[in-house]
Order: structure tokens, then sequence, then C-alpha cells
């Protein structure tokens, strides 16, 4: 007989489902914009919050566009220039090509266990599937977003939906999981949408066409040479 | 009459000369400042029109409502085919697209990685076009200070302070990166040929200008623009033209429920300049009062002075049995013939010098620092249709009053007293 | 001597009003000079003591990080204020600002803007501050007239702030218009808003930390203080000057044409006088009288026209330009507005002293020696010819 679990065990779960030490994701962005919109591939090496590193796989434009951040130092590299540019850290507030998310959101992979406090608030139903709803406070100072709510699949410990909120208790972003497929025995979003809810629009929404967990990424990737390979 | 007054006039220089000088001298001053006043005044429009509202100006609906932000995701595409129509449709203005931008700059060191870096203002315009106005708009050539304009793309213009705070010379490159019309991230490399003073620090801290084709290509803005300014082809702000104009183009081109078709809007409706050039108006109406009162006051001397030399010709004239009213009418007649044909020179050689000082201008480099692109340092005089007409008011006015007042005494001196005065 | 000039007086009022018109003339010369030359310095001192009143106070310490021009910058440009700046805060003699980069949310739109906080009880800046001293727990923030154009917010409104604070984490809060200020200083409005500094250094987490600490005006400040620099009041007003110096050579030709027309017309008048009074001359020639007393005579009328004019221009200029110094001109506050100009509707000629006495020393010395050349004539006047009534 399963008892109700504690937040902090589901919170552990979600984190054993979809935290791992390192990433290698192969992506999608769909950035609807005032003038239409437009898709954005690419493959990104994530370890943690502290290393990224992105290369653009299309649209021609920005095929080649490669991106390294390391804590919070960000560079770019464009075939174009051929140059590696030292973006300052104030850029990854910035929002990426456009979209609804900034560089931070996207370069980085925080386990929430050790970020946040967990407390279950509820269950509902989302996607067809019945969710905790979690409540997420913060445990320290450096962090992004104060508090957030997690909708946690029962079954499959993955969050299908999820709320960033200000420290004031204002709601910022929202995410919200269309689609979920299996890989190698964990369960991922596959096409997910993400929302500034404070601007007008219609948000970003963001495919993932695969994903590998803790592969064998070489240091090499995460230094500055890689921007030039 | 005419003919024997004419011969009269020319024959007896001392008679006519010198007041004809005089007024010629008066009417030719009159001229100069009048057109010197126009000119400065129009300089204070001009700084504002160059740089940033043309005549008209051409943006979306959308870019209008959020100009500060320079939001080019609200930039209008299509450029070509709206610069053919416009230029087409209202051939005597002249066109010049723009895209305004802003970034970092960034300078490579050996290794290509970034040795120093700096936010940028950027301003594209048609620099290369050999035909293009954006050279006298932008006062591009008397503006470097060091290195030389760009002569082929890919080539930039950074501002003189900003080039010594990134320690960056001309002939070295600097990498732009700012953000595509589509939000992108968009880098692109130049070659700064050279520097330029802006004139306004906040420009002067970090700008760059590029030309156009180079940044419609980096920022992914194929055929497209921010603003296009329209310039009338003299560079004199047409008031009811430009108002015309925006109408004509604004019910043809305009469609509801669109924000990104192109609206026109004149320099007066963009900010409060009609205000301010109606405020003008009296003031300068009021200095030139002043000029043409004390012409007319100096023409009068010289009328006086006509007539004073010649109470012995009267004399004689009375004697012979003019009457006083012949004599006196004879005199205004005269008066106004000097006055008529001294304006005439006057405006002449005053037109003459005020083209001058319009087209060469007067350079008051040595006083300032260096041209800047927003003020030029060439103070100009305007021609307007006004100063064609302005000096015949002291002239005529003028030389005719002295006269008739001076010849009043006519009527009450005695022949006897005239004779004496012949100097027999 | 006393002759010489009592005979020219004489003279010269005697000419009635031929004198009288020149006279006349010459002061309007004189009147628009000072006049022109006073609204150039009324400009600039309007546009300088209003930004000085709303914004600059007497000079300010820049925490090192802080570039007006750079907003990327803020975000490292805010420090604790050092126990030196607190002393002169606590006297009351300085107040800090904080200001921190934010995005504002009007409409659904997203526009980034300034936060500024304020002392909402600080005394020697002039704008409203004293509106933000609210006691509830709403956010109260004052923007000017231009704010209000670009979002179209009203006095009453709550609109949605976001920012993120010292630690990088987001915040937002709604927050509660309670005062449209009406300021002719562009830079104290447009994209930005004011709050309680304390609030903003709650809200950021940024205790006892500020960007700017604005000095009053009648405080002598001279040293650096480690990690601020000061920034006095000339530097702080560099854009303007260099606009006011251009315009005020463009009328400065104006005048030299002014001037040069005046004194046309005292040439002429001497040529005139000289021409009729030949026989005069001659007669006073013959009685014994010098040719270069007679010169000194004549120099010396034409001489008092710039007196005259002087004393005439005083008697209808003096309460002409206080008036117009005390209403000021009325200006379309626009367009000053667009060029970043903080003069407002009204424009406030202010003459000095140099000015004033300046213009006249130069319309009298001018007058003087215009007067002269024409007299050169006198010199070579024999007695005889002009008795009767020739100029040799």
């Amino acid at each position: 007989m399963a008892q109700t679990p504690t937040a902090d065990w589901i919170l552990n779960k979600v984190d054993e489902n979809f935290g791992s030490d390192n990433k290698i994701i192969v992506s999608e962005m769909v950035i609807h914009g005032r003038r239409g919109s437009r898709t954005i591939k690419s493959k990104s090496w994530i370890q943690g919050r502290d290393k990224s590193f992105s290369e653009y796989l299309s649209p021609p434009r920005e095929q080649g566009t490669k991106m390294l951040k390391l804590e919070d130092q960000l560079w770019t590299y464009t075939p174009s220039t051929d140059r590696t540019i030292r973006i300052s850290g104030h850029m990854l507030r910035q929002s990426v090509m456009g979209s609804d998310l900034s560089y931070e959101d996207m370069m980085e992979d925080p386990k929430l266990q050790n970020l946040y406090h967990a407390q279950i608030i509820g269950e509902e139903e989302f996607l067809d599937r019945l969710c905790w709803v979690l409540e997420l406070t913060s445990k320290g100072e450096e962090i992004t977003y104060y508090r957030r709510k997690i909708w946690v699949d029962k079954e499959r410990y993955v969050s299908l939906k999820e709320n960033r909120y200000a420290k004031s208790g204002k709601l910022l972003k929202t995410t919200e999981v269309l689609e979920v497929f299996k890989a190698e025995n964990r369960w991922i979003p596959r096409k997910a949408v993400f929302k500034d809810v404070l601007k007008k629009g219609k948000g970003t929404e963001w495919h993932i066409l695969s994903m590998e967990f803790n592969a064998d990424i070489p240091d090499h990737v995460f230094t500055k040479a890689s921007l030039r390979r | 009459m005419i003919k024997f007054l004419f011969k009269g006039l020319f024959r007896d220089r001392s008679r006519s000369l010198f007041p004809f000088l005089v007024v010629v001298a008066g009417v030719m001053l009159t001229i100069i400042v009048y057109c010197w006043i126009m000119g400065v005044t129009s300089d204070m429009i001009r700084a504002a029109a160059n740089f940033d509202t043309g005549h008209v100006k051409i943006t979306t609906q959308a870019y209008a409502e959020e100009a500060d932000q320079k939001p080019n995701d609200l930039a209008f595409l299509g450029l070509d085919e709206l610069l053919k129509e416009l230029r087409k449709d209202f051939p005597d203005f002249v066109w010049a697209p723009r895209i305004k931008f802003g970034g970092l700059l960034d300078i490579p060191d050996e290794q290509g990685e970034t040795r120093s870096q700096g936010p940028v203002i950027g301003l594209a315009v048609d620099i290369l076009s050999p035909s293009s106005p954006e050279w006298d708009i932008l006062n591009l050539e008397k503006s470097v200070v060091r290195g030389r304009l760009p002569k082929k793309q890919g080539e930039i213009l950074i501002s003189d302070d900003f080039a010594r705070q990134l320690n960056v010379k001309p002939g070295e490159t600097a990498t732009l990166i700012s953000s595509t019309m589509y939000g992108s991230m968009a880098t692109a490399n130049f070659v700064v040929v050279g520097t330029v003073r802006f004139g306004m620090m906040a420009m002067d801290r970090g700008a760059m200008i590029a030309d156009i084709t180079d940044i419609q290509f980096a920022l992914d803005m194929a055929d497209g623009a921010g603003e296009i300014l329209g310039f009338s082809d003299d560079f004199i702000y047409p008031e009811v033209k430009a108002e015309e104009i925006s109408q004509v183009f604004n019910s043809r081109f305009q469609k509801k429920d669109d924000e990104f078709t192109p609206v026109m809007k004149s320099l007066y409706k963009q900010g409060g300049l009609a205000e301010f050039l109606t405020l003008l108006e009296p003031i300068v109406g009021g200095i030139l009062v002043v000029f043409v009162g004390i012409m007319a006051i100096v023409l009068w001397n010289a009328g006086l002075m006509g007539s004073l030399r010649r109470y012995g010709e009267i004399g004689v004239r009375l004697a012979i049995g003019e009457s006083k009213g012949h004599l006196y009418r004879s005199l205004i007649a005269e008066s106004l013939m000097i006055g008529f044909f001294g304006s005439l020179l006057g405006t002449a050689l005053g037109l003459a010098c005020a083209y001058f000082l319009q087209t060469v201008g007067f350079d008051v480099g040595s006083m300032m620092r260096n041209a800047t692109l927003l003020m030029s340092n060439v103070m100009r005089a305007r021609i307007t249709p006004g100063s064609f007409v302005i000096g015949f008011v002291p002239g005529l006015l003028a030389t005719v009053l002295g006269t008739s007042i001076s010849g009043i005494s006519i009527y009450k001196r005695q022949t006897s007293q005239l004779m004496k005065e012949l100097e027999v | 001597m006393m002759l010489i000039p009592r005979l020219a007086l004489r003279n010269l009022l005697g000419a009635g009003l031929r004198t009288w018109l020149n006279v006349f003339v010459l002061s309007l010369s004189f009147v628009t000079i000072i006049f022109l030359q006073g609204m150039y310095s009324g400009m600039l001192r309007q546009v300088s003591d209003a930004t000085v009143d709303a914004e600059f106070g007497g000079g300010q310490y820049w925490q090192a990080n802080y570039d007006p021009f750079d907003p990327l910058s803020l975000q490292d440009a805010h420090a604790v204020i050092p126990d030196s700046l607190n002393n002169l805060i606590e006297k009351r003699k300085a107040t800090p600002v904080l200001i921190v980069q934010g995005t504002l949310y009007p409409d659904g739109r997203v526009m980034p803007v300034l936060l500024k906080g304020i002392d909402p009880n600080q005394s020697f800046l002039n704008f409203p501050s004293k509106s933000l001293a609210v006691d509830n727990e709403e956010l109260p923030v004052l923007i000017g007239e231009r704010m209000v154009k670009s979002t179209n917010l009203r006095k009453g409104d709550s609109v949605t702030i976001q920012w993120r604070d010292a630690n990088g984490t987001f915040d937002a809060r709604d927050g509660r218009i309670v005062e449209v200020m009406s300021t002719i200083v562009p830079t104290i409005d447009a994209g930005q808003m004011w709050i309680p500094l304390q609030k903003l250094q709650e809200m950021m987490l940024m205790e006892k930390e500020a960007t700017i600490v604005v000095i009053a005006e009648d405080l002598e400040v001279s040293d650096n203080v480690a990690g601020w620099s000061f920034k006095d009041i000339d530097f702080l007003l560099t854009d303007i000057k260099q606009v006011v110096k251009m315009r005020t050579i463009g009328s400065s030709f104006i005048y030299v044409f002014l001037l040069f027309l005046a004194m046309l017309a005292i040439f002429n008048t001497q040529v005139l006088s000289i021409f009729r009074r030949r026989k005069e001359m001659g007669t006073l020639m013959a009685l014994g009288v010098t040719r270069l007393q007679l010169i000194r005579l004549f120099t010396l009328e034409g001489a008092l026209n710039g007196v005259l004019a002087a004393t005439i221009a005083a008697v209808y200029g003096i309460p002409l330009l206080v008036q117009l110094a005390r209403n000021g001109i009325g200006l379309p506050g626009d367009f000053m507005d667009q060029a970043g100009w903080a003069i407002g509707s009204r424009l406030f000629p202010s003459y000095g002293a140099a000015l004033v006495l300046g213009t006249t020393l130069l319309v009298l010395i001018v007058t003087t020696v215009v007067s002269y050349l024409p007299t050169r004539k006198i010199a070579k006047l024999k007695p005889t010819d002009a008795l009767k009534g020739k100029l040799s």
C-alpha cells in the first residue's frame, strides 16, 4: 500500500527522471513573432547550471553559430565573421533569438531538489494524466525564479506543466507540455510551449528531437577552442 | 518729362550719385541681413531634419508608435518598389532610406577574440551610391576626424571618441553584434575606415555609420528599411508641399488593419516644430522691422541730402516760372527713379552676396572644434521669395519720403533766398 | 573749453527731429543687440537652471561603473554608500539615487524602463518626490508627462513592472501611478519611473546602496571618494553649452549688421550736417575757431548721438527688457523638448551687466569713430570758400 509520498520524494523522482550529469539535446524552437513564425534547430551539450555548449543547425542564416556558457560568462562564435565574441553576463538575461526564453533559461539545467523546498498543494488532471501539484520555494539566494509550481505526472514523474513566479508571487512564465515520449527509460517532453505571461504574443514552442543522458562529453567541448572547431 | 528727368539725373552725377549709392548700399544690406536671418533660423530645422525627421518621413505605422526603441522588427519591406514609386510620383524630392539599430561593437585581438567592446548606436544610410544625397545631408566629408570615408561595402565610420575608447584605429576590424529583424542574433564584420564627430554626446559616445546594403544583409532586412527620409531637392523645408505629399501618399498607401503599411509624416507632424516655426516668425519679423526702419532713416537722410544740394537749382526753376507743385512732383519723380533703380541694383547685389552666403556659407570652423555631422560649422544665408521684394520697401519708401519732406521746404522758401544760395 | 561740448549739444538738439530720429534708430540697434544676446544667455541659464534644479543638483557622485549611456552597465553600477557621503546625506546636503534596469508591461507591450529610487523627502531637487511618501503596501510610482505619452498610463493606473534583484532573481509587482509630474526637464522623465528609494533598495536586495549621489547646490566638493567619481556641473552641462555657443555665434553676425547700418545712418548725418553748415563753419573760422576745434565740435556732435541714443534706449529699453525678462517669451513646449532641452513654455532673457556695459561702450566708441571720419574734410577747409558756401 503506497503511502502518500512527500513532496521532497516526488521532487527527487522528478530529478531522477529528468536529471543527469549531462545531456545532449537536439531540438527545434518555433518562435512566434509579430511578422510570422520561424523555426530554429540546434544541438546542445549541457552540464548542470555551469557549462553549456550549443550549435545552431538551421536555418542557413543561423547554421554554424555556436554559443558557450561557462558559469556566468557567455561566448559566441559565428562562421560569417569567424569571430569569437565575449558577451557580457548581462546578455544572459536577454531573449534568445527573440523567443520567450532567455539564454539562462535555455542554457541551464538545474536540479530542482538542490534549489527548492517542495510542498504538495494538490492533485489535478493535466493532459489526461493525474498529477501532483507541487509548490517549490527557493532554498537560497542565487536563483532566477523564486517560486515555481509544477504538475508532476503521478506515474511517470515527468513535469507536464510549470509556472514560474516572481518574488512577489506574480506569475511570470508558463511551460505547458503538449506531448511526451520515452528515451533511455525516461519520460521526456517532446513538445512544450513557453510563454512569457506579461507580454502579448503566442509564446515559443520547443520540440525535442532527441535527448541523450549522461553521454560521454569530452571536456574540450566546454572550452573556447570548440567554438572554432 | 521722364526723359528730361533722366537726363538730368545722369548728367549731374553729384546730384544723384550719392543718394543712389546710399540706396544701393542700404538695400543690399537689408537683403543680406534678411537672407542671413532666414538662413540661421533654418539651420535649427536642418539639424533635426537631416538626422531624424527629414522633411517627410516614411515608416510603418507600428514602427512609428515605438520609434524610440528602433524596432526593426516593425520595419517595412519592399524598399526598392517603394523607392521607385516615390521617385516617380514625387520627383522633386530626394529620398533617403535609413536603418537605425543598436548593438555591440566588438574589436578583435590577434586571436580573433574580444579585445574591447562597447554598446553602439547605428545609423545605416546609402553612402555608396554615386548619387547618394546622404553625403550632403550628413555633412560627411567635413566631419571626418581620422581616416577616410567608406568607399566600398564592409566599411564603416565610428565616432572618434568611441574609437579612442575602444582603442581602434582606422583600418582595423570591428564586429557588430545586434539582432536581425526577426529577433535572431546578427553578427557582421566591418572595417573601420574613418572616425567622425557627431556633435552630440550620446552619439559621440558610441555610434557608427554603415552602408545600408551592409546592414540590410547583416540584420536580415533584405529590401527593407526602418525609415525613408524625404527632402525637397533644394533642401529648404517646403511647408505646404510636405503636407500635400504626405496626404497624397497616405491616402494611396494606407491600408486599414495592417500595422505594416507605410505612413508618411511631414516634419511638422513629427514633434512640435510647427509651433516653433510659428513662434520664430514674429521674432524674425521684429528684427526685420527694426532693420528696415533703420534703412529707411538712412535713406531719408540721403533724400534730404539730395534736395539740399539743389536749392540753387530749385531757386532758378521757381524764378523761371515753374510751379511749385510741378517742381515738387518732379523732385518726387526723380527720387522715385533713384529709389527704384537703386533698389534694383541693391537687390541684385544683395542677392548675389546672399547667394554666395547660401551656397558657400561662412565657415565658423575656426571658432568651434570641428565640423560635426549634426550641426554644420558653415553658417548659411537663405534666399526666399520675400528677399526679392524686401529691398524695395526701404529703398523706395524712404527715398521718396525723404524727398517729399525736404521738398516741403520748397513751399516755404522765398524765391529770393533760393537765388542767394545760388552762390552767384 | 566748455564751449565746444555745450555748442555741440545745442547744435544737436537744435536739429530737432532729425537728431531724434537718428538717435532713436541707434537706440533701437542698441536694444535689439542686448535683447538678442540676453535671449541666448537666458536660454542657457534657463536650461542649465532647470536641469540643475531637477536633476544635477550641485554635482553628482557616480558609482565607478555607472555610465548613463550604457544601460547594461547598470547591473554593476551600484554600491554601498560610503560613510563620507552618508554624512552629507544625513546633513541633508546630498541625496542618493539608485538606478536599475527594469521592464514595463503597459498593455501587454514590453518596454524597457529605468527604475530610479529616490528619498521621497529629499528637499533640494525640484520635482514632486513627496508624492512617493505613501504609507501603504502598494508600490507608488511617479512618472512624467512624456512617460504618460509613451505608455498611455494615467494617474491612478496600475502597471506591471518586472526587474531582477541583486541575485538575479526575477521579481515583478504592480506599481500604482501616484503622481504625474509636469517637468520641463526631459531627462528625469522619458523612459523612467521614480519610486521610493527604500522600497527599491528592498526590492533589489541592495540595502544602503545607490548608483549616484546628488550633492546640494551650495556645497563645496573637491575630493573623490573611493569607488565613486565626482562629476561637476560643467561636465554635466557640456552638451547644452555647446549648442548655445553655436547659436550665439550665428547671431553675432546680426549684431554686426545692425551696428553697421546704424553707423551708416550716423555717417550720413554727419556728411549732411557738414555740408549744410559750411557757411557756419566758415563764419566760425573767421571768428577764430581753429580747424581742430571745428573737428572736435562735429565729432562730438556725432558722438553725442551715441550718448543720447543710450539714454533713450535706457528710457524705453529698460522697462521693455525688464518686462520681457520677467514675463518671458512664449515658446511652444514640444520642439525644444524633442532636442532634449529643458526650456518649457517660456523663455526668460537674462542680461548681464557685462553685456549691457559692453554693448554701450562699443556703440559709443564706434559712433565716435564714425562721426570723426567725415570731419576730416574740415581740415582742408578754407574759410573764404566756406563763407561763400563752397566746400573745397
